[in-house]
């Protein structure tokens, strides 16, 4: 995208002369740029619906005093936070207090430099992109140790090294239910991946009901692998119920406790940077990135004539059961479904891959995060430790077996 | 096996919790929020007041007072338990008709001022039962806060020192009225003090008179030795006397009741003791009320 950029800026004849070193640097920056703003907004959103849909499973009603419903109220809290007194303790270790936050915020975001957010918005096609997000975004834990270090501060120091300790347990499983999906695609490149994803096949290869060539469609194991590479990079970025690097009710805030202002508005970012890149990762992955779930045009409209049905069938359970009326979901996909079959331009623009699908697709992880967040219950530290050496290892070892074996029997590998 | 049990049984028990979160999720809404400022809870109507006084007394918040209906008396003043009522009033004149209260009592004390301090008050409702006219009450009134408040020009510093928007002031009176009044009650005291300075000057007199006619052996004590003997005989003999004892530091106070010892003393030295209590209760209630004069002034 960075050269394609340039290759754009050069087209023009008044800028023709710079030449291609100046372009490129130029559309380098204009990127970064890009990536930040985005990881920005991002959070600034995301803080918003999160309380909105932490609110709504409690029962409450969540901001909504600042704007229409409170949409305005996280960027009221961002203009707050910036204004803020910036507190650097005085036993503090000065240096690594005030590059602490930084060093997280730079690892979260220097990660989506590798994300294709569609077939062409790619900063950087790397063809080692899978292993760069990886071990980039596993820096956030350097980062964190330094805060919680500097802080001097013993609430801090447990936050850290709790954080510290579980990151690294939960990166190997993470990281061979990974190596998983390597076997399967053969190469570390995101966008080989997703383009790997692409067209329609049967469940589990034998099972045939059509569905898009996705990788948790793939085999049962992959299927598993999904949820195993959820859980485990929940607990790598530290979101419910993993938190216990931050848990409030017996570390304060964790390694967060002595920051205030703007670094810890940094921290907030990278917290919300760190849950979209792995709904980025888990959408890539597992959920065929930015591809269509319908290949083709008809499978566009048949696919959402299917889904219509489920959507009647499921109002009138709801109807049964709980003796009420829910209307909206067979109202959006009835519109959309008669959409697709009277505008077959709109069936067209369904059935192509885009960056659409791909936000669709963040947004649904990032609000299954969210569910996640609002309903578990916290684990104590040795539970978290016994889940990831004890159950989520050994299962992703079994995985990684396990795909192998299958792809040897649908013969996708020979030996 | 439970290795395997526990596993499935995690897994069981998350999939039932986000069940219950996605049913509120979706859920049509029956919100256990409260939108504050636009709309507040019920105030119970249970009453827990006295008898039928069900029009107020519910719960116990904002104290007010209906001043129309204080007679002055200050049995509030005198009950509350952290002194968060301060009442200043005074005697109307001779032809003054201060009227009658909704009870039908006949008022003969213009309240002035009647300060309640809500900062100081703890809620504990026991200024309420002494009043005679029933007219001091606890309303239901929670919110003590109001944009009025947030309009005047105090910072928040000075707020939290000051905390003058919690002080309710009640006055039957305008403030120039009141001012005026104070400096008659001022005035008058001052007159009183000095007659009765004055009158004391002449009972010394009379003492060291007494003292000569008697010639005693105890005329060399001087008068005001006399004077503190003379007290302690009094609230020693006299039983009705110690409603104003405690005054006794005041010196006013203390020659207004040593007079009329003095002059017992003269006139009968050793048995006077049966003519005490006969001599003694005009002067004393005179004195009583000097006090009280003297007591609304300073309160
Ligand atoms: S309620 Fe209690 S504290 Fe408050 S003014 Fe009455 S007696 Fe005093
Ligand atoms: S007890 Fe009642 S009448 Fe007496 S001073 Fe207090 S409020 Fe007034």
């Amino acid at each position: 995208m960075i050269q394609s950029l340039a290759n754009w800026i050069l087209s023009f004849d008044i800028l023709a002369g710079m030449g291609n070193p100046v372009a490129w640097g130029l559309s380098l920056f204009v990127v970064s740029a890009l990536i930040f703003v985005f990881v920005a907004l991002n959070a600034i959103v995301l803080v918003y619906i999160e309380r909105k849909v932490s609110a709504f499973m409690q029962v409450r009603l969540g901001p909504m005093r600042v704007g229409k419903f409170g949409s305005l109220q996280t960027v009221a809290d961002a203009l707050k936070l910036l204004q803020k007194e910036d507190i650097i303790p005085q036993m503090a270790d000065k240096i690594l207090f005030v590059i602490g936050p930084w060093v997280i915020l730079v690892a979260s975001v220097v990660t989506f430099a590798a994300i294709p957010f569609s077939d062409t918005l790619l900063a950087a096609n790397m063809n080692i992109g899978l292993f760069y997000v990886v071990s980039i975004s596993s820096i956030v834990v350097l980062g964190i140790v330094m805060a919680g270090w500097a802080s001097n501060n013993k609430w801090s120091l447990y936050g850290a090294m709790r954080s510290a300790a579980q990151i690294i347990s939960y990166e190997i499983p993470v990281g061979i239910t990974l190596i998983a999906v390597v076997a399967v695609v053969g190469s570390l490149n995101l966008q080989t991946i997703v383009i790997a994803q692409g067209g329609t096949g049967n469940l589990f290869h034998w099972i045939p009901i059509p569905l898009p060539n996705w990788f948790v469609f793939h085999d049962p194991f992959l299927f598993l692998a999904a949820f195993i590479y959820l859980t485990g990079a929940t607990a790598e970025i530290n979101r419910t119920p993993f938190d216990i690097p931050e848990s409030e009710s017996e570390l304060v805030a964790g390694f967060m406790t002595e920051f205030s202002g703007l670094r810890w508005a940094l921290f907030f970012l990278s917290e919300y940077a760190n849950a979209t890149l792995v709904a980025f990762l888990v959408s890539i992955i597992f959920l065929g990135g930015w591809q269509s779930p319908f290949s083709t045009y008809g499978g566009a409209q048949v696919g959402f004539s299917i889904l219509t049905l489920l959507a009647i069938m499921w109002t009138v359970f709801v109807k049964i059961k709980a003796k009420r009326l829910s209307i909206f979901p067979v109202g959006l996909s009835l519109v959309i479904t008669l959409c697709a079959w009277l505008f077959p331009g709109f069936a067209l623009w369904l059935a192509s891959p885009g960056l659409f699908w791909m936000l669709l697709k963040v947004a649904s992880i990032i609000f299954l995060l969210m569910w996640f967040r609002w309903t578990f219950p916290r684990l104590r530290v040795d539970q978290l430790m016994y889940v990831s050496w004890k159950v989520i290892l050994p299962i992703s070892l079994i995985n990684l077996m396990g795909v192998a074996v299958w792809m040897w029997l649908t013969g996708e590998i020979q030996f | 096996m439970s290795y395997f049990n526990n596993i499935v049984q995690a897994i069981s028990t998350l999939i039932d919790g986000m069940k219950v979160t996605m049913g509120y999720f979706v859920r049509p809404r029956e919100y256990v929020t409260l939108q504050y400022p636009d709309e507040v809870w019920p105030v119970p109507s249970r009453n827990i007041g006295v008898g039928e006084l069900d029009s107020y007394n519910t719960i116990r918040s904002k104290l007010t007072v209906d001043i129309n209906d204080c007679i002055g008396c200050k049995a509030c003043e005198r009950a509350c338990p952290v002194d968060c009522i301060t009442i200043d009033a005074f005697r109307g004149g001779p032809d003054e008709d201060l009227g009658t209260t909704s009870n039908g009592t006949k008022i003969k004390l213009l309240v002035t001022d009647f300060t309640i301090d809500m900062s100081e008050c703890m809620y504990c409702d026991l200024c309420v039962p002494p009043c005679p006219e029933d007219c001091i009450v606890m309303t239901p009134d929670y919110q003590f806060i109001s944009n009025d408040n947030l309009k005047t020009d105090v910072t928040p510093e000075q707020r939290w020192r000051d905390r003058s928007l919690l002080i309710y002031q009640f006055s039957k009176v305008s403030e120039e009225e009141r001012q005026r009044r104070k400096a008659e009650a001022k005035a008058a005291a001052a007159e009183k003090a000095a007659i009765m300075a004055a009158k004391k000057i002449a009972a010394e007199k009379a003492v060291a008179e007494a003292a000569e006619v008697n010639a005693e052996p105890a005329a060399s004590a001087s008068s005001s030795g006399e004077a503190t003997e003379t007290t302690s005989l009094a609230s020693d003999s006299d039983p009705q006397v110690p409603s104003t004892a405690p005054e006794a530091s005041n010196p006013e106070t203390k020659v207004s009741y040593a007079i009329p010892l003095e002059t017992i003393e003269s006139s009968a030295p050793a048995e006077g003791d049966s003519d005490t209590p006969i001599a003694e209760p005009t002067e004393s209630q005179n004195s009583t009320e000097d006090i009280e004069e003297k007591e609304s002034e300073n309160g």
